[in-house]
Parts: structure tokens; C-alpha cells; sequence
């Protein structure tokens, strides 16, 4: 590295730029997901009772719907209850609402689903399950939302899969690319190794740790890179997108992906390095 | 030391580089490959250190069948030839003590041995006081005498120059000449291609005239 910096220098900075663009693919992924788990949690069935179940019934029918694979929490919610939330969801006008009866709304189960489960198959699935009690008279999951949510989801998804597919594929390209030039240049070098007896692995090895700390330096770069564009200009303006949408706050990649960009700035050094070697040294046996 | 037999090469279908070579140089020769511009000479000293594979024949080195070897054997046989180009081949972006040190290095030697070695060589040459020089800042002269050098650090059984003095001037060429005539003399079995007629003249050895990748001539002035 020391004996040709320029290369060095040009070889880390398009690693760098490179694996930049892929870390800032991974935050907006990241937020978005935490976007649409946010938006999970209000994922849940509402199981409306025919009549005030009795304290045991109850019991009974909780620790039936919380054994359910699928299910999270179990709420119960009295009449009283849903009475005064429902007074409180008119606000100024809960005066029209006086001299009513609370016993005028039904009692109801709210039930939350584990995470796996938050979606239209899921819900379906507990549906089916709670339609087997004739106790449980009507169930409201909001089936038109979750539908439009798990296109959405999936969209997202299938959005992500391909430009992420797409950027991975460029990132590989650009690097293994840059490595092979940087390996041109020194053509005559690994030339020279070759004809005064150097083996394969002799001549190689400097070059394949030379691609491992390129891309290792590359990567480490596109993290401090990346954090710092973040924290100055993308912070704030992914917050008051995401803030409308009902997220509070945005996060950089988590730690282990942190790592992983690293490991895979090294891994595409190595790999780049070893592919571009391959031919270069290898015609000299011809 | 070297016999080649039946030794042809062809890289198109309708012209050979090599034809039918038939050839037997002993230990501590000196000879010259001589002939006109696509004769064959350089295709015949690649064959030597396996930059090529021939398309007929056996190289045998002494008593090793060089056509027949592994891949994997190639750079243990390198390690025992010494090598010189027209365009020197030194590596640009290392010192003249880096480049003569690298086929040392290459065998594993211990760094002390490398140093004592190095020096030996590089001032034999009459270039020790260019150690951490590069060589684009050393004349075309001092470049392939350190090339030489390199050549003669591993103290060769076989020394093959190609067209050594192709891009030196005439009294570049004779301190050239004199340094093969010194690596000879210790023992050193020297096969040099060139179409230098007057380096040949000056310093008479053996002979060999290719022409159209035959053997036309083989003889002791």
C-alpha cells in the first residue's frame, strides 16, 4: 500500500463510496420497517360479548385465547369501560351522552397478536378460532386496512429486494472492478514475482491483505461517512417524515449491521482481490 | 545441461515460431541465439523458463522434463534459472535493493543471508553505491545491470538473456558483455538471443542460427 498510495487511496474511496450508498439503503430500510412494526402493534381484534361474561367465564376464555400461538395480550373490556372511552373519544360533545346508560355498548375482548403474526393470515387464523365460541358474537379486525397494510408491506418488500438486490450487485461490480484496475496497473509487478520463482500463494498473499484492509478501511470510511451525513442532515428530515406517519424518532443501523457493513467492505476486498488475481497470475503458467 | 528434442511451437495454424528443434548445450556453455526478427529466439528461451508450453517436444534441464512439469513445479525451477529481458523488467516502485532481494526472498531465505547476498551481487555489478535508489532514476545501463544483478543473486545454473543489450549503447553494451563473461566464468551456463552480429563478432562462442523457427546453423566461431 505504501509503495503505490495513490491506487490505495483511489481503490478505499470508491469502496468507500459504494458501501456509503448501501448504508444509507440499510437506514431508510431500517426506519421503514420500524415504520410498519410501529403501525403493526395497532393490529388487533376486537371480539364485541353478547352478555357480561361471569368471572370465571372469563378466566376461562382468557387462558383459552392467550394459550393461541398467535396471540400477545388479552384485554378485557367492560361496559363502564368502553363507555367512558367512548365519551372521551367525542370530547366537546360528550354531553350528548348524558343521562345514557353505559350498558348501551357491549362488553369486549381486545386481542393483541405476537409479532410474526401481525398480518391478514394471522388475524385470520385467531378469527377462525374465536368463531368456534358462540359467546364471541361479532369481531372487528379492520379488514380493509390490514389488507391495504400487507400490500403496502409487501411492496415495501419486494421494493427493497430488488433495489437492494440491484445496489448489492453494483457494489460488487464496482468494487471488484476497482480492485482488478488497481491490479492492472501493477501487472508488470506480478509479472516480475512470477518469472524469478514466486508461487501463486507468494505472490498473491501481500495482495489479497492489501484488498482486505482496502476494504476494510472502505468500509469503516462509509460508516463514519455515513453516521455523520446522517446525524447532520438526514436525522431531521427522515423525523418529520416519519413523524407524520407516527414514528418518533429515527435510528442508525443497528450495531450488528454496523459490524456487517465492515465485514462485508473486508469481504468484498478479499474476494475482489483473489477474482482479479486469478487471471493475472495465473497466465504466466501458460 | 539442456537438450531439446523435437521442439515445436506454433501459434497460428499456417506458421510455426518453433520447428522440429533439436538442440544439446553443456554445462558451463556460452552460447548465442542468433537470427533475423521472428526467427523463434525469444519463443525458445520462454520455453526454457516455462512462460511457454510447446505444442511438440521435451526440454529436459538437467535431467528434468521441463514440458512435462506440474504447474505447481514452475517457480522451484524458476528459482533456478536466472533471467534477463531487453526491457529489463525491474519493478519501478522498489528500491534496486528491493528488486535484487526479491527472488531471495521469494526462496525463504533468512534476512542476514538476503543483505550479504544482495550486496554481493549489486556490487559485482559495480552498483552498490545505488542501493535505495528506484530505477527510473538509474541510466538504461544501470538498470539492466542491476537486472543482472538480480539474475545472478540466486547464483543461477542457467542464465537466460533475451536480447540483453537490445536498448544499450555500444559501450553499455560491452560492460554487459563483461558481466556475463564473469557469471560464465564462475560456471554459469549462459543462452543469450540476439541479433547483435557484432557482439558476436567481438566476443566469439558457440553459435546457433534460427531461421523460421529452425536450427539453420549451429557452430564455434
Amino acid at each position: 500500500m505504501l509503495q503505490n498510495p495513490l491506487l490505495c487511496i483511489a481503490a478505499v474511496g470508491t469502496m468507500a463510496v459504494s458501501l456509503t450508498i448501501v448504508a444509507f439503503f440499510g437506514v431508510l430500510f431500517f426506519n421503514f420497517e420500524e415504520l410498519t412494526t410501529s403501525w403493526s402493534r395497532r393490529i388487533q381484534i376486537k371480539t364485541y360479548l353478547e352478555k357480561v361474561p361471569e368471572e370465571q367465564a372469563l378466566k376461562d376464555w382468557r387462558q383459552q385465547i392467550e394459550s393461541y400461538p398467535e396471540v400477545d395480550s388479552v384485554l378485557y373490556v367492560s361496559r363502564e369501560e368502553a363507555f367512558e372511552r367512548f365519551r372521551k373519544r367525542l370530547g366537546q360533545n360528550s354531553d350528548l351522552l348524558q343521562g345514557m346508560n353505559p350498558s348501551i355498548l357491549p362488553a369486549s375482548l381486545e386481542i393483541g397478536l405476537k409479532e410474526g403474526y401481525r398480518h391478514r393470515k394471522g388475524v385470520e387464523a385467531v378469527v377462525a378460532k374465536l368463531k368456534r365460541n358462540p359467546h364471541f358474537s361479532d369481531m372487528r379486525f379492520g379488514r380493509e386496512w390490514l389488507e391495504r397494510f400487507d400490500s403496502f408491506v409487501m411492496l415495501l418488500k419486494f421494493s427493497a429486494a430488488i433495489l437492494g438486490g440491484f445496489l448489492l450487485f453494483a457494489t460488487i461490480f464496482i468494487v471488484a472492478n476497482t480492485i482488478k484496475l488497481t491490479l492492472y496497473a501493477r501487472r508488470e509487478e506480478l509479472e516480475v514475482m512470477s518469472l524469478v520463482g514466486g508461487t501463486p500463494a507468494f505472490i498473491k498473499m501481500p495482495y489479497v491483505i492489501e484488498g482486505a484492509a482496502e476494504g476494510f478501511l472502505g468500509g469503516f470510511l462509509a460508516l463514519a461517512a455515513s453516521y455523520l451525513i446522517f446525524s447532520l442532515f438526514l436525522e431531521k428530515s427522515l423525523v418529520s417524515l416519519l413523524l407524520t406517519m407516527g414514528v418518533g424518532q429515527v435510528s442508525f443501523l443497528p450495531p450488528p449491521f454496523q459490524l456487517g457493513l465492515l465485514v462485508a467492505g473486508t469481504a468484498l476486498g478479499i474476494l475482489g482481490s483473489m477474482t482479479s488475481l486469478r487471471k493475472f497470475v495465473r497466465i504466466r503458467y501458460q | 545441461m539442456i537438450r531439446i528434442c523435437n521442439l515445436s511451437k506454433s501459434y497460428q495454424k499456417d506458421s510455426a515460431a518453433l520447428c522440429d528443434i533439436n538442440l544439446a548445450i553443456g554445462k558451463g556453455e556460452f552460447v548465442y541465439v542468433t537470427g533475423p526478427s521472428g526467427a523463434g529466439k525469444s519463443t525458445l528461451l520462454r520455453m526454457l523458463f516455462c512462460g511457454e508450453k510447446p505444442n511438440r517436444g521435451q526440454i529436459l534441464i538437467n535431467g528434468r522434463n521441463v514440458t512435462r512439469m506440474r504447474t505447481s513445479q514452475i517457480p522451484y525451477l524458476r528459482r533456478q534459472l536466472g533471467v534477463v529481458f531487453q526491457d529489463f523488467k525491474l519493478i519501478k516502485n522498489r528500491t534496486l535493493l528491493e528488486n535484487v532481494s526479491f527472488p531471495l526472498e521469494v526462496q525463504g531465505k533468512k534476512r542476514h543471508e538476503v543483505s550479504k547476498k544482495v550486496f554481493q551481487a549489486l556490487k559485482m555489478v559495480g552498483l552498490e553505491n545505488h542501493l535505495k535508489k528506484y530505477p527510473l532514476e538509474i541510466s538504461g545501463g544501470e538498470q539492466q545491470r542491476a537486472a543482472i544483478a538480480r539474475a545472478l543473486v540466486v547464483d543461477p545454473m542457467v542464465l537466460l538473456a533475451d536480447e540483453p543489450t537490445g536498448n544499450l549503447d555500444d559501450q553499455t553494451t560491452q560492460e554487459i558483455m563483461e558481466l556475463f563473461k564473469i557469471a560464465n566464468a564462475r560456471g554459469t551456463t549462459v543462452l543469450m538471443a540476439t541479433h547483435n552480429q557484432e557482439l558476436i563478432r567481438r566476443h566469439p562462442r558457440r553459435v546457433i542460427v534460427l531461421r523460421q523457427g529452425r536450427v539453420v546453423e549451429d557452430f564455434m566461431p
